[in-house]
């Protein structure tokens, strides 16, 4: 099953997401990033029904490269998620709503911190520390809750990331292998291996 | 599981001397699961009206902007703020607009008036999802904990009680109903709306 | 072609003239100047409007004629120009009270109807294939956020607000006629009796409670303001415009 976790901390922010592409209960890949840059220093982690979920992820990606090529400089990171929120409020109440659930994250550099929000198909937005989606946030946000530190430096952060998939690879009996991680601070976006 | 409940959440008002309160908690969850322990769903309509939106998370947001966007309409259009009266009728007449799709809040309002002789005049009203309105004298609830609150406000609320008074009350009220409630909770937020100002107050609670 | 807005070929007959003129609204106001006189005088405690309502020949039963209307309790307006017209925006003034009530619980306020009447004979002079309102209006009403007021709204769809105008036929002379009787302290007694003079001006044949009509504003007390505008069991507000009965407009004539 599909999960992807995000924690803030201090001047950074780091995401991640597994990399399995299934269907039924076969994986058909299992090196699908599903982690899009939307912007410099804007991350979104996508996941839910197959096919929405890179429709709505390439939907957004278009619109925000839109608005930065419109107005010469990119949407701040508060400002792209209620855009993306209102997209998924205003579908869910249409013939065909997307069912994607997303983690957005950015650097803003005009304030010059980190943000996450935690955005679900029904447009339920909210900022937070940390997030998980899928079932492994059943495991992952009970460690967060005891492990989050909203100061702790990135290998710290990256060791809380690590325990919350090591935790989900060990209890849950339909864990992916391998996961896609991802850092944005004040000097943009990152790839990160565990 | 009902759409009311899948985040979770509650918001009550009640009547002071001259003066209102209202209350929500701070939990956004997804079922069961808690997601947030800082979700606002109180939110100011003008310097003495507020307007609290227990329900489906994702409307709240898209009616708090909606709101704010009638009532900027308004109070452009009009040239003054909006009684808060009026601002029920819009509420109601809002969600009525939704009849056979509604929006899953049930809103909860607090403000104070003037009377044309300049006096005070408090007021609290809610709805239920379809905007039929309920203008109480005493104090009004709703959200998961709606059960709850009823029994405990019940018991504590008296009349004319001054700001500090009814700040004690609906917060005592409040804490000790979501304390029952599995889906509401997380910490709450109160405000008192007096004549002259606003107290706001963040509330710990049981993260359990 | 045959679309709602006129198709794509409707053009609007509202054009501007090379010296930057709209003809068809100045033949509109032209229209309003021939129409019977109508007034209004802002007093202390009230407002009243006032017409002629003169029949072209003695066999017309004159008796279901109106031409000061009532919008909504607190609004009411008369005109001079075109009667038909006239009805039309009568028609659509109490639609916008009525559904602003549904949105508000209550009236709207004069100026908010006003602007909405202004909106409606604007659009009459940027629209395809229709020609400008060929009436001129005076709207009278009373609210909570600017007490009594009185207004004028032009075929072109501009509005202002006036202590004491005058429209229609003699609108000239009645204005300098109102300047020169016109205080800040007027009662709505004496502004009554100001607008009758006035009309009496310019009046041909006998005036009569047959042939003007009279409405008042009358502004509410303190006592029933802080009742609040529920009243009775219909849950309607107690009116603040109301039309002069014959009885009421024969006695104003008598003194």
């Amino acid at each position: 099953m599909e999960n992807s976790f995000a924690l803030v901390g201090k001047g950074y922010l780091i995401v991640a997401a597994d990399t399995t592409a299934a269907r039924s209960i076969v994986k058909m890949k299992s090196d699908q990033d599903k982690i899009k840059a939307l912007s410099p220093h804007l991350l979104m982690t996508y996941s839910g029904e197959p096919g929405d979920t890179l429709q709505f992820a390439e939907f957004v990606e278009r619109n925000i490269r839109l608005y930065q090529i419109r107005n010469l400089y990119p949407l701040r990171p508060s400002a792209a998620a209620s855009w993306i929120r209102r997209s998924l409020a205003e579908s869910l109440r249409s013939r065909h709503p997307y069912s994607v659930n997303l983690l957005l994250g950015g650097y803003d550099i005009a304030s010059d911190d980190p943000h996450l929000y935690w955005i679900d198909y029904l447009g339920t937005l909210s900022e937070v520390p940390f997030a998980a989606h899928g079932y492994g946030a059943y495991f992952a946000l009970s460690l967060l809750d005891r492990y989050h530190d909203p100061n702790a430096t990135l290998e710290e952060g990256l060791a809380t990331l690590k325990r919350c998939i090591d935790e989900v690879s060990k209890r849950l009996v339909v864990s992916p292998d391998k996961y896609k991680v991802k850092v944005v601070d004040k000097d943009g976006i990152r790839d990160v291996e565990l | 599981m009902s759409i009311m409940s899948h985040n979770g959440g509650s918001v009550i008002a009640m009547v002071g001397k001259d003066c209102v309160a209202i209350a929500s908690d701070l939990r956004l969850g997804n079922e069961a699961m808690g997601i947030s322990s800082n979700f606002q769903r109180i939110f100011p309509v003008s310097d003495r009206i507020y307007l609290g939106l227990p329900g489906l998370a994702t409307d709240v947001a898209t009616l708090r902007e909606k709101f704010r966007f009638r009532v900027n309409m308004y109070t452009i259009k009009e040239e003054r703020e909006i009684k808060p009266e009026t601002f029920a009728h819009l509420v109601s007449s809002t969600l009525y607009e939704h009849r056979f799709g509604p929006y899953f809040i049930e809103p909860v309002m607090a403000g104070i008036s003037k009377t044309p002789t300049g006096g005070v005049k408090p007021f609290i009203a809610a709805t239920d999802l379809i905007g039929c309105l309920n203008f109480a004298k005493d104090f009004v609830v709703a959200g998961t904990a709606s059960d709850k609150l009823y029994g405990v406000a019940e018991g504590l609320w008296e009349p004319d009680l001054e700001p500090e008074d009814l700040f004690e009350t609906i917060s005592q009220t409040l804490l000790n109903a979501v304390d029952r409630d599995a889906f509401s909770g997380w910490g709450a937020l109160v405000h008192v709306i007096t004549k002259d100002k606003v107290i706001t107050r963040t509330l710990k609670g049981r993260m359990d | 072609m045959a679309s709602a807005d006129g198709g794509a070929y409707s053009y609007s007959l509202t054009v501007f003239s090379p010296s930057g003129k709209l003809v068809q609204i100045e033949h509109a106001l032209a229209a309003v100047a021939q129409g019977t006189t109508s007034l209004g005088i802002k007093a202390t405690n009230g407002i009243v409007i006032a017409t002629e309502k003169k029949s072209s020949s003695i066999l017309i039963d004159d008796s279901v004629i109106e031409k000061v209307a009532i919008i909504c309790p607190n609004i009411g307006i008369v005109y001079s120009g075109m009667g038909p017209d006239f009805r039309i925006l009568v028609t659509k003034a109490r639609k916008s009270a009525q559904a602003y009530w549904k949105i508000y619980g209550e009236y709207p306020p004069t100026r908010v109807l006003t602007q909405e009447i202004a909106g409606v004979m604007q659009q009459a002079t940027q629209s395809g294939g229709v020609r400008p309102y060929g009436v001129s209006l005076l709207v009278a009403g009373w609210d909570n956020h600017r007490g009594p007021t009185l207004y004028q709204v032009d075929p072109s769809g501009s509005f202002w607000a006036w202590k004491a105008s005058a429209i229609g036929k003699n609108m000239i002379n009645a204005k300098t006629f109102l300047e020169k009787r016109y205080n800040d302290d007027i009662s709505l007694e004496d502004a009554i009796h100001t607008a009758l003079l006035t009309l009496k001006e310019g009046f041909e044949g006998q005036m009569t409670e047959k042939t003007i009509e009279i409405g008042v504003v009358t502004v509410p007390t303190p006592e029933e303001l802080e009742q609040g505008n529920i009243g009775g069991e219909t849950g309607r507000p107690k009116p603040a415009f109301r039309k002069l009965s014959e009885e009421e407009v024969r006695d104003y004539l008598a003194l």
